[in-house]
């Protein structure tokens, strides 16, 4: 990690497997959704509509490992002062937003033909609404504050303060919802999922992760070149 | 040691002196005018209502006071020269957002269930949503703390303060209310105020420690 | 997947708003990326 923290070699690096990461990204969204939509059976109870947990469950489960992600590199950005982590977490949190929204919006298309309502207050989709909340209020906290070092201390803490809360809030909001349980259950096709539709799924989640990998490079490295810029326009105007 | 309580008392003192309590109090009875008119003044519904109507009023009231904990003394220099004492900052931190529930949250939290009975609230529950809410107000005011920390150099923080604390509020809310309500449910009330219980606790530590971290940031 | 089955609208949306939101994504990053990187060579 040492080597890394020297933004130009981080350049180099990036810009060197970038072809690849992105290859493999195309590679894998190309399987996946040929499994997803031509050889996946519909489900025997929602039909064609079950095709949407490809979309869904990746989105979801990227949301919450990117947020986690997030959360790793704000850390290391306050205890080890690494120069590039807090660079990290700021550029991957819009992905992270992105995901997260999708996951609310399939998630709520998916409901519409499921349970009749386009939003429902079940603990999943509650959960993923909090995290929207969080991220919001991280990339608001970089844009709120000028100065970026300033901006950095404190969107790590506003970050690590998210992280602790997530597990907590999924917690509270499963307690809620077996509290509040309507009377019938929902379930997915089958107690276990089949494995003609495991796969794709798997391939699927692969493939949100590999475009993750790819984005957050290109956004760590305009990043870093944002504040390349930055730092020259302020060199500048110190020595006139 | 000393230095602390005596902090705590000046803390206590502005506290009850610039009346951040008057607003919180004209706040919740606002919103307990409004909720009948806006819902209708049909008592049974109102009654289904009534816990979480007024879980969301100490919370809103609550956040609506977080600034007072650091602002004033932020900007007159005086959080600058306490960084500055002997006494580790994460303890002075501590002793301004506990006075700030004693003087904002505490109250608020002893005068909300009476004035539930407006929504017709059950009034055999008002001992366990007296409980709860003295619990929970504890966390809020914690919470709100950082909140208060981490906008304390803003211009205009009063909005992000909302969005960065009301996802935190959420878990207090859920087993807040769970354990207001839990007279009517006796199996689920033990785990409810122990797990309340238990987030007030983690809040005493983690707030301090994260408010500290903020300001600090702050002050550089 | 059959096309015409009910509900297969949903199923449509739901693609259509991940391929939106995902090439979204890849046009606002790679877009800066590239702005800043010739801003930062003009700038010799």
């Amino acid at each position: 990690m040492q080597k890394f923290a020297n933004p130009h070699v981080f350049v180099k690096l990036a810009t060197a497997i970038l072809p690849y990461v992105w290859a493999l990204t195309a590679i894998l969204f190309v399987i996946g959704l040929y499994g997803a939509l031509v050889t996946s059976p519909p489900d025997y109870q929602q039909g064609e509509t079950v095709r949407i947990i490809y979309v869904h469950v990746p989105a979801s489960w990227l949301a919450l490992m990117i947020y986690s992600l997030m959360a790793v590199f704000s850390a290391v950005a306050l205890i080890f002062r690494h120069p590039l982590a807090d660079a990290a977490a700021k550029s991957a949190a819009p992905i992270g937003a992105v995901f997260c929204f999708l996951a609310l919006f399939t998630g709520s298309v998916w409901g519409k033909p499921m349970w009749g309502t386009w939003w429902v207050w079940d603990a999943r989709l509650t959960s993923m609404f909090v995290l929207m909340l969080l991220y919001l209020g991280y990339i608001a906290i970089w844009r709120a504050i000028d100065d970026p070092h300033r901006a950095a201390s404190i969107a790590a803490i506003v970050a690590l303060v998210g992280a602790i809360n997530v597990p907590i809030v999924k917690y509270s909001v499963d307690w809620w919802n077996t509290l509040h349980q309507p009377a019938s259950v929902f379930r997915m096709s089958g107690s276990t999922i089949d494995k003609s539709m495991l796969w794709p799924l798997l391939v699927m989640a692969l493939a949100y992760t590999m475009l993750f990998v790819a984005l957050h490079l290109v956004a760590l490295r305009g990043e870093v070149f944002l504040r390349k810029i930055r730092n020259r326009r302020l060199a500048e105007v110190r020595n006139k | 040691m000393n230095s602390v309580t005596a902090l705590l008392m000046r803390e206590l003192r502005l506290g009850t002196r610039q009346g951040g309590l008057g607003t919180a109090i004209g706040f919740l009875l606002a919103l307990i005018v409004l909720v009948p008119l806006s819902l209708g003044p049909d008592l049974a519904l109102l009654s289904r209502i009534a816990p979480g109507i007024m879980w969301l009023g100490l919370l809103l009231a609550v956040l609506l006071t977080s600034e007072q904990i650091f602002q004033q003394d932020f900007e007159d220099g005086s959080l600058d020269l306490m960084t500055m004492t002997a006494t580790p900052f994460e303890l002075i931190v501590l002793a301004k957002a506990l006075a700030h529930w004693f003087t904002v949250g505490l109250p608020l939290a002893l005068l909300a269930p009476p004035l539930g009975l407006m929504l017709n609230i059950d009034a055999t529950q008002l001992p366990t949503i007296w409980a709860a809410m003295l619990l929970g107000s504890l966390a809020l005011s914690m919470l709100a703390a950082i909140g208060g920390a981490v906008t304390a150099g803003l211009r205009r923080g009063s909005l992000l303060v909302s969005l960065l604390i009301l996802p935190l509020y959420v878990p207090v809310l859920i087993f807040g209310i769970a354990a207001s309500t839990s007279s009517l449910a006796p199996d689920t009330s033990l785990p409810s105020f122990a797990i309340l219980l238990a987030i007030a606790m983690m809040t005493l530590v983690i707030s301090p420690l994260a408010c500290a971290a903020a300001l600090k940031a702050y002050l550089r | 997947m059959d096309w015409s089955a009910p509900h297969a609208g949903f199923v449509m949306a739901a693609y259509a708003a991940s391929a939106i939101g995902i090439f979204g994504l890849i046009i606002w990053l790679v877009r800066r990326d590239i702005n800043a990187r010739k801003q930062d060579q003009r700038l010799g």
